[in-house]
């Protein structure tokens, strides 16, 4: 036959059973139907098949498929009866069991039910695709229960009477991740990678749901997932350690491989699937050490001018300032290079030019709103709110600050001013809580209204997606950020999982305003400094994050902390933290990722590193930030550039 | 039960700057912070008391009030004992917008019986001299929309705050022994439910 020929076996056990008495409570009460299961692939497809040992007759097949012309219709079978037969099992099977299986029709015209076809009856094949949950029970010996997607219905329990179930685990394991269900040592969730990373993550940032609807990820199988790349291996070796001692004469090397890989040290590698991941063993290597040095001085930075003011060798004056940050003295020249206010190869004559200009046009948005009359104001809610808000939050920003302390101290009035004229620049946006902790630093290092204010936008232009009505820069950071977790402390990330806290939701504040509420003032200055220069990658701030975490899991794990624990100790972590002890260690986990052999594709994409194929990013050591174009800040580049888990959020 | 520990979890909603971080810092510390940070994302702070007692631990979330940050503070109102609605009565817009903190609240927390739920009103700020909602307003407000037991507070001068969290604990506990009752009932109802649904479908 033509589909026999692209039919290949990939696993195959004969005697497992199924046992009709307890799937229909039908005729068959005494009887067991023993048959063949198979992992097949064909036409490229990986289906899971089941024969009766009798019946051989392909025509006779059950299809579960989405696609397939299935010549019988399993259909949702309730009654006492099927209840009764369920309580001799153990309660919880109740409501898996629920769904039975009965013919309805047979539509290729053989309706005779002689006793062949009443064994054919129970065979069935599925596309692996559609499996969703498997339910491994024992009971003297290990019965699964398949739970396949919502359109299909699910076939009986199967029961290996004589063994086999784990190897038939494993092989499944080989064209899909399976994880355990959290709490449930029983349950066994099935996804196809790309499904699973988009279904977790759509439930991640469900706007009812980010987060930690507790009991909503315990029983939401979909979200459980996000875990399964690094569990299954565990759950495989714990779950049948003890079901199946039979089966346990296994060849050495391949126990050491399981427990190889319950060991942390993974790499998720791409396959050629987009967004299909999948965990296999390898090394990150030893973290290199790094050394930081002195801020750059006024000196240093006078030899990176020519006699017009251009800044020359450029890479190399971004470099110190990434390893050292700078001397205070320099930090209002040298800020509006970095931030883009001034172009690096512009002369001083261009930059007063420049400065005109941009002096003109803040003070025309400034007297925007200085002219809106109380009257127009109280027809403009937006307006007003926006007035509210600003007025409320700069009397409570860096009120400890010398710059901002005391009453009518003349600080609180130009940041006042620079976010309301910011309201005029991008009305749009407006004024969201977090942008004044964002200008506060900018406005005390430039002590100049003109200056800060277009500094500050550019800042915003990096910041910006944080702030949008979606918090799309949020969302993509604390997939990236967990993406990165993963690779670098897979244990760790899955105690975070088992926690209910994989989505990193105590981190919000450290990306929302860039560790500015976590640092000191003066340590605020220097990590943005720093930042600024775009070195050694793209996202270095999420490193910064990996550093400050590789620094508290031995914490978080050791007293066992909950979800609220998590959140209490981060928040705690306030004003604790030391600014040059974290950058060298994130600069060291860069490193230690970049020597990475075959880095997982979605990693080199957050990181900026040989950015896949088409469209090309610019590197992002040349990156200038650009005003007025959100679209083009390094954070937007990263969500169109990275992996498969990004559609679920852009739709 | 008295001489068992119970966590209840409370939560201060409203606008931002009517002074949630205020009060529950206030409450637990007993400190208050005139230039304290507006909040960024969700904090709590835990605090032990007796009441009529019952020992108790306060668990009291405090979130960021902006509109924006919606989606980011909701998912932690599940699970909460009682929710403090808090207003500044030197803030009108406080005031109005109190309606709509107490709907968002029912949504997302998943309240089974609203109508049964203990808020709490908080009027906040009394200490400033320029109101711009009188008690009366505040107290006719409470009680057209649930009988909501209703505090003028100040966090800055104390007044009030620990009252209003005794009281806050005091509606859940007696909440508490009426739904004790009824628990036995419940948990066989549980049980039921799915078998009574299998038997009606075929």
């Amino acid at each position: 036959m033509a589909a026999d020929s692209v039919l290949k076996v990939l696993f195959e056990l004969d005697g497992v059973f199924i046992h009709p008495s307890s799937e229909e409570g039908g005729s068959e009460q005494d009887s067991l139907i023993s048959g063949c299961l198979r992992i097949v692939d064909k036409d490229a497809d990986v289906l899971v098949e089941y024969r009766p040992l009798e019946d051989s007759d392909p025509s006779n097949m059950l299809c579960a498929g989405k696609d397939s012309s299935s010549v019988m219709e399993w259909d949702q079978c309730s009654g006492e009866k099927l209840l009764e037969t369920q309580q001799s099992y153990e309660t919880e099977w109740d409501m898996i069991n629920a769904v039975s299986f009965k013919r309805r029709s047979v539509t290729n015209g053989e309706g005779s039910l002689n006793h062949s076809s009443e064994r054919s009856r129970w065979a069935f094949s599925f596309s692996l695709s559609d499996l969703r949950c498997i339910r491994v029970k024992e009971q003297g010996w290990s019965f699964l229960l398949l739970q396949l997607s919502e359109s299909c219905r699910s076939p009986p329990a199967l029961h290996f009477h004589q063994g086999g179930s784990r190897d038939f685990l494993e092989s499944l394991r080989r064209f899909a991740v399976i994880s355990q269900a959290a709490g449930e040592e029983v349950c066994l969730m099935v996804s196809s990678p790309n499904r699973a990373l988009s279904q977790s993550f759509e439930n991640l940032l469900d706007e009812n749901n980010f987060g930690l609807a507790n009991q909503k990820f315990r029983n939401d199988p979909y979200v459980t997932t996000l875990g399964g790349f690094s569990k299954v291996t565990n759950y495989i070796f714990d779950a049948f350690r003890g079901a199946e001692e039979q089966q346990q004469r296994r060849p050495p090397e391949e126990v050491a491989d399981l427990l190889g890989e319950v060991i942390p040290g993974l790499e998720i590698n791409q396959q050629e699937e987009p967004g299909f991941e999948v965990i296999t063993r390898m090394d990150l290597g030893v973290r290199p050490p790094v050394s930081r040095r002195d801020p750059v001085s006024s000196e240093e930075w006078s030899r990176h001018q020519d006699a017009e003011g251009r800044m020359i060798n450029v890479p190399l004056l971004k470099q110190i300032i990434f390893k050292g940050g700078l001397c205070h003295a320099k930090r209002k020249e040298a800020w509006k290079f970095l931030l883009g206010f001034f172009p690096w190869e512009s002369t001083v004559e261009e930059r007063k030019v420049l400065h005109r200009a941009k002096t003109d046009e803040y003070f025309r948005m400034k007297l925007q709103w200085k002219s809106v009359s109380e009257q127009q104001e109280g027809r403009n809610s937006k307006l007003r709110d926006c007035r509210s808000l600003i007025e409320k939050d700069v009397n409570r920003t860096d009120r400890t600050n010398r710059f901002y302390e005391g009453l009518d101290n003349p600080g609180l009035v130009l940041l006042h001013d620079i976010l309301m004229t910011y309201c005029m620049y991008d009305f749009d946006l407006g004024y969201v809580q977090g942008m004044s902790d964002l200008l506060s630093p900018v406005l005390y290092v430039m002590e100049n209204e003109v200056d800060a204010f277009w500094c500050f936008v550019s800042f915003m232009d990096q910041m910006h997606q944080n702030f949008e009505e979606q918090m799309q820069g949020m969302k993509t950071q604390l997939i990236q950020l967990s993406t990165l977790l993963r690779l670098l402390d897979l244990s760790f990330w899955n105690y975070l999982e088992a926690q209910d806290s994989g989505y990193l939701y105590f981190c919000f504040r450290w990306l929302l305003i860039r560790f500015k509420r976590e640092l000191s003032f003066q340590d605020v200055l220097r990590l943005w400094e720093v930042m600024w220069t775009g070195l050694p990658c793209q996202n270095f701030h999420l490193l910064l994050c990996c550093a400050i975490l590789d620094s508290e899991k031995q914490k978080i794990m050791e007293e066992n902390y909950g979800f609220n624990e998590i959140l209490k100790h981060i928040n705690e972590l306030s004003m604790k933290l030391e600014i040059e002890e974290i950058l060298q260690k994130a600069e060291g986990i860069g490193l230690q990722i970049k020597s990475c052999k075959d880095l997982p594709a979605s990693i080199s994409s957050i990181l900026g590193w040989d950015p896949p194929a088409p469209p090309p990013a610019p590197p992002p050591a040349l990156r200038t930030p650009q005003r007025g174009a959100a679209c083009s800040s390094p954070l937007s580049r990263d969500s169109s550039a990275q992996n498969g888990c990004s559609p679920a959020f852009i739709s | 039960m008295t001489t068992k520990t119970s966590l209840l979890k409370v939560i201060l909603l409203g606008d931002g700057g009517v002074g949630k971080s205020s009060i529950m810092n206030r409450y637990v510390t007993n400190k208050f912070d005139a230039h304290l940070f507006h909040t960024i994302g969700v904090e709590f702070l835990n605090k032990e008391l007796e009441v009529d007692a019952h020992q108790v631990t306060l668990q009291i979330w405090d979130t960021a009030g902006q509109e924006r940050f919606r989606s980011l503070r909701t998912p932690f109102y599940r699970g909460s004992d009682c929710c403090l609605l808090t207003f500044s009565v030197d803030d009108s817009q406080s005031f109005l917008n109190l309606g709509n903190w107490k709907k968002e609240f029912i949504y997302y927390a998943d309240v089974k019986e609203p109508e049964k739920f203990p808020f709490v009103v908080l009027g906040n700020k009394v200490d400033v001299t320029e109101r711009q909602v009188s008690t009366e307003e505040a107290q006719q407000w409470c009680q057209e929309n649930g009988n909501f037991p209703y505090y003028e507070t100040s966090a800055k001068d104390a007044t009030n705050v620990a009252v209003a969290f005794d009281e806050a604990v005091r509606r859940v506990l007696a909440l508490e022994e009426r739904t004790d009752h009824l628990i036995p009932t419940d948990t066989v109802k549980l049980h039921r439910k799915p078998r009574s649904a299998i038997s009606c479908c075929s």
